[in-house]
């Protein structure tokens, strides 16, 4: 199920470049717990057990992870929904 | 924290039970935490609004527009299923979700207190206040809701 294609012309942004996906990474910071970290990342992208731990794990030790990509409006609502777990992320561009 | 447990499951989700000193201590949080939200300049909230595009000024400014509104109202909304669930309960996902929110946005800001206070947090030297106390309080409240929720999803009952 897609809109019906129209013939506007396109608002183009010459600064996106559109090839280039946005990732989203979370920060480590002493207050968060290693468990609820994992947790968070489990229920809110569906990663197994196993994938969640990791990631938690490189935040952990790595001092910042990527945990999704995508496009834009994609990575902010990602990046929206950690913030409303209290998690420390952000986002950039790929490069 | 050792005798019986604040979040176990049951048949239906993850139950809390809290002693009648821990209610009162958690809703005076709650009504302190409901305050501190809603005037919205205390250098603690820093910790509840990290920026989504640190060093772009205007993208920044874009998403706060975006999700500042959003995120008041879903932390206003999570701080009331709290309060209503006090005196025991039986917590559906969206209850779980709201009570982890709300812990986890009291250690942030507890947490931000303590390390303008001089905390060294990494070296978990905490200081002798109050603070300290509740923040460890609430860090091991959160860690065993994130057990029994867990345990509640994989379909294990806990004692």
């Amino acid at each position: 199920m897609t809109a019906p294609l129209t013939t506007r012309d396109p608002k183009i942004d010459s600064t996106e470049d559109l090839s280039r996906p946005w990732k989203v990474i979370v920060w480590d910071d002493p207050i968060n717990l290693m468990s609820y970290v994992a947790y968070v990342f489990r229920k809110l992208f569906g990663f197994s057990e196993e994938k969640a731990h990791r990631l938690m794990l490189e935040v952990h030790n790595d001092g910042r992870a990527v945990v999704t990509s995508g496009p834009k409006e994609k990575a902010e609502m990602d990046v929206f929904r950690l913030h409303e777990h209290g998690l420390w992320a952000t986002m950039e561009h790929d490069s | 924290m050792r005798d019986r447990p604040r979040f176990r499951v049951g048949t239906a989700g993850v139950v809390v039970d809290l002693p009648g000193q821990e209610q009162e201590i958690l809703s005076n949080l709650l009504s302190q935490l409901r305050d501190l939200v809603m005037v919205d300049h205390d250098p603690t909230l820093r910790r509840l609004k990290p920026p989504a595009h640190p060093g772009d000024e205007e993208a920044e400014a874009g998403y706060r527009e975006m999700v500042d509104d959003q995120l008041l109202r879903g932390r206003l909304e999570s701080i009331e299923r709290v309060e209503s669930g006090l005196g025991g309960t039986t917590l559906d996902e969206g209850d779980t979700a709201a009570w982890m929110h709300t812990l986890n946005s009291m250690r942030l800001i507890l947490g931000e207190r303590l390390v303008l206070e001089g905390a060294d947090l990494e070296a978990h030297d905490l200081g002798e206040g109050t603070t300290g106390a509740l923040y460890e309080w609430l860090g091991a409240l959160l860690e065993q809701l994130v057990g029994a929720a867990g345990a509640a999803e994989g379909g294990q009952p806990t004692r």
